[in-house]
């Protein structure tokens, strides 16, 4: 049985690998600068590296039970709320973007009342554009609505 | 000492008339919201605020940008405590314990220790600036590559009380801030590094948009899935109000605090979140019961609020003193006083005295006002907590992308604000400290461009470090602060054994 704990150091030191393999790879030719932009990469991966196999074949005393695949996957699908309305904003607005953002999400976590959540949601998004835009004038993109 | 007076006492006629008082509201007023808001910090937000000073008084622009800048940091604190929301890079660290306190129910406490040792703090550290200010402004002139590479050594050491119980997993964090400072541009070569053919990667990663995802993104994803899964409670709110205790408590640290962060402020480098992580560490290394930090102890918010407070002064003093912005902050106010039509220069004092006499004078006042500001709005801030969960994880997340997109933008950075959030999801379930590798981030450039920087001096010869006193004091700092724990807890163990 592959515990979590142990995908994880083996990811790390992964990372170790990769970014200590990017980082030999880098020319080293520098005039002047006797380390070099390879140096201290390569001792960060080389460190990051040693944990790893350190965390992997000392594992630390205590490991929770932690993932069950149900809550994982509540979390990837707010995840991917969250990246959607990240990715479209340019294309679909703070305003629009927020207020869909907000009317799925919140269902999502648990407003049944339609009423109460499509109207808030709206009066929401359009307070916050209105506040950050007009007041605070910090410029956000109107998206769809603008054309 | 005479003389000093005689010029705050000038200061304070100018500060006090009536239009630099309600300068000085508004700034305090507009930078705390700036602060509470997720992701905008001070620089960016007397960045935007710059063109509210056009055609203005000189002072009182000065006034309205100080303000600005004393209110952030006020207001950062806010949602750190309240919602595990760093407001800006500078209170991540305040999340550790402030959070841990609201969800104790003792968010009022928590707020209330964050105001006064901010006000205390701020005006010790104003007193410092006016007396010490300019002989501390010579000290830091000392600092060449080889210091600023100890003093950055220094503030690494530090991860090892960050770390909590597994300094491994502490130090896989902090590396990987650090990695995630090599992306980008190397700026002395100009080559770029590791950006694994992502265009956006050559920017490197800005603090905020890391500090949002890693923190505030994480933990709406992990609330929600309590949330989801009925495990999601916030305690009931048992007080509103400090205790004497409490506040007795904490004294000692929002003093040590105040001196770290001065210090700390006045050299170069990331001010406010060095003395705010330096200050917490501090603070639970001499603590007598360090496995309290990070579980609600006042004293682990009172610390870094009061040191990023005392920090604001001490950065003041290289513009003030010689004219040199040391951080993002400064350079903003060095621009805004060049669009005044004042050049900061070592002379500022002489040929501006009502301009700098004027600022110090009006951070009095901004220090009084924030307290009065703030204390009250204790309540209101805590009523916000009772709303339903379902409704303010949204909505804390509607705003923090605001913050984000504020930075370049970019909607890129949202997508990787969300990546990061689940990093940080990942890394919260198996018990990986966050703290470090914002750290780690801030720290990494300097840490690296230093040393290269030294070598670079001294032609490879390590002999530039031990030739310097100070690199020498700091070196040694560092190693106490990571062997200290050691010795005591094997004390301790040693103890437990017997027993």
């Amino acid at each position: 049985m592959i515990k979590g704990e142990d995908i994880v150091a083996l990811v790390i030191i992964a990372i170790g690998t990769v970014y200590l393999v990017a980082a030999i790879s880098m020319p080293s030719m520098s005039i002047g600068d006797p380390l070099g932009q390879r140096a201290f990469p390569i001792i960060l991966g080389a460190i990051m590296m040693l944990l790893g196999l350190s965390i992997f074949f000392k594992p630390e005393l205590e490991s929770k039970p932690v993932l069950s695949r149900k809550k994982l996957f509540y979390t990837l699908i707010i995840t991917g709320l969250l990246g959607c309305y990240g990715w479209s904003l340019d294309l679909v607005g703070y305003p629009l973007g927020t207020f869909l953002f907000l009317v799925i999400t919140v269902r999502l976590l648990g407003e049944k009342s339609w009423f109460l959540n499509v109207p808030l949601s709206a009066g929401l998004s359009t307070a916050l554009y209105l506040l950050f835009t007009r007041i605070l004038d910090i410029s956000l993109p109107l998206g769809i609505i603008e054309r | 000492m005479l003389d000093t007076l005689n010029h705050l006492i000038y200061g304070f006629g100018i500060a006090f008339t009536p239009i630099n008082i309600f300068y000085a509201f508004i700034g305090c007023l507009v930078g705390t919201l700036i602060g509470v808001l997720p992701g905008i910090g001070p620089a960016g937000g007397m960045a935007l605020l710059i063109p509210l000073t056009y055609g203005q008084d000189p002072v009182s622009a000065i006034i309205l940008l100080a303000g600005i800048y004393y209110g952030a940091m006020y207001g950062g604190s806010t949602t750190s405590i309240l919602l595990n929301v760093p407001g800006e890079a500078a209170s991540v660290v305040t999340c550790l314990d402030g959070y841990q306190m609201a969800r104790k129910g003792l968010a009022g406490p928590a707020l209330a220790i964050a105001a006064i040792g901010s006000f205390i703090a701020g005006t010790i550290g104003v007193v410092l600036l006016m007396f010490i200010g300019p002989p501390l402004a010579r000290f830091a002139l000392k600092f060449g590559p080889a210091e600023t590479f100890s003093l950055m050594a220094f503030g690494l050491s530090m991860v090892t009380s960050l770390a909590g119980r597994s300094l491994r997993k502490g130090l896989v964090s902090l590396i990987l801030g650090l990695m995630m400072a090599t992306i980008g541009v190397d700026l002395p070569t100009g080559y770029i590094r590791f950006t694994f053919g992502i265009p956006k990667l050559m920017e490197g990663f800005d603090i905020i948009v890391v500090a949002i995802g890693l923190f505030a993104v994480s933990e709406i994803l992990i609330s929600s899935e309590e949330l989801h899964s009925g495990e999601y409670f916030l305690k009931k709110l048992t007080r509103i109000w400090l205790s004497m205790k409490d506040f007795l408590n904490s004294i000692g640290a929002i003093l040590r605090g105040t001196f770290v962060g001065f210090f700390i402020g006045v050299l170069p480098g990331a001010a406010h979140v060095t003395a705010s992580f330096l200050s917490y560490s501090l603070e639970k290394k001499f603590s007598k019961h360090p496995e309290r930090f990070g579980q609600g102890e006042i004293r682990g918010v009172a610390a870094p609020e009061s040191a990023n407070n005392s920090a604001a002064c001490g950065a003041l003093i290289p513009l003030l003193t010689m004219g040199l912005p040391a951080s993002a902050v400064t350079a903003v106010l060095y621009g805004a006083l060049l669009m005044v039509g004042i050049r900061p220069s070592p002379f500022l004092f002489q040929k501006h005295p009502d301009v700098v006499w004027g600022l110090i004078a009006s951070m009095y006042l901004g220090n009084i006002m924030l307290l009065i500001l703030n204390l009250p709005l204790v309540g209101l801030w805590v009523k916000i907590l009772s709303t339903p969960p379902r409704w303010l994880f949204p909505i804390v997340l509607a705003v923090s992308f605001i913050g984000v997109y504020g930075v370049n933008h970019a909607s890129l950075d949202l997508v990787l604000a969300t990546l990061l959030g689940v990093l940080g999801y990942f890394m919260r379930k198996y018990d990986y400290p966050l703290a470090p590798v914002i750290l780690g981030l801030v720290l990494g450039d300097a840490l690296e461009q230093s040393l290269r920087q030294a070598l670079m001096i001294s032609g490879g010869n390590l002999s530039i470090f031990y030739q310097s006193w100070i690199a020498i004091t700091l070196f040694i700092f560092a190693g106490a602060v990571m062997v200290a724990p050691k010795i005591i807890y094997r004390g301790r163990g040693l103890a437990e054994i017997e027993t």
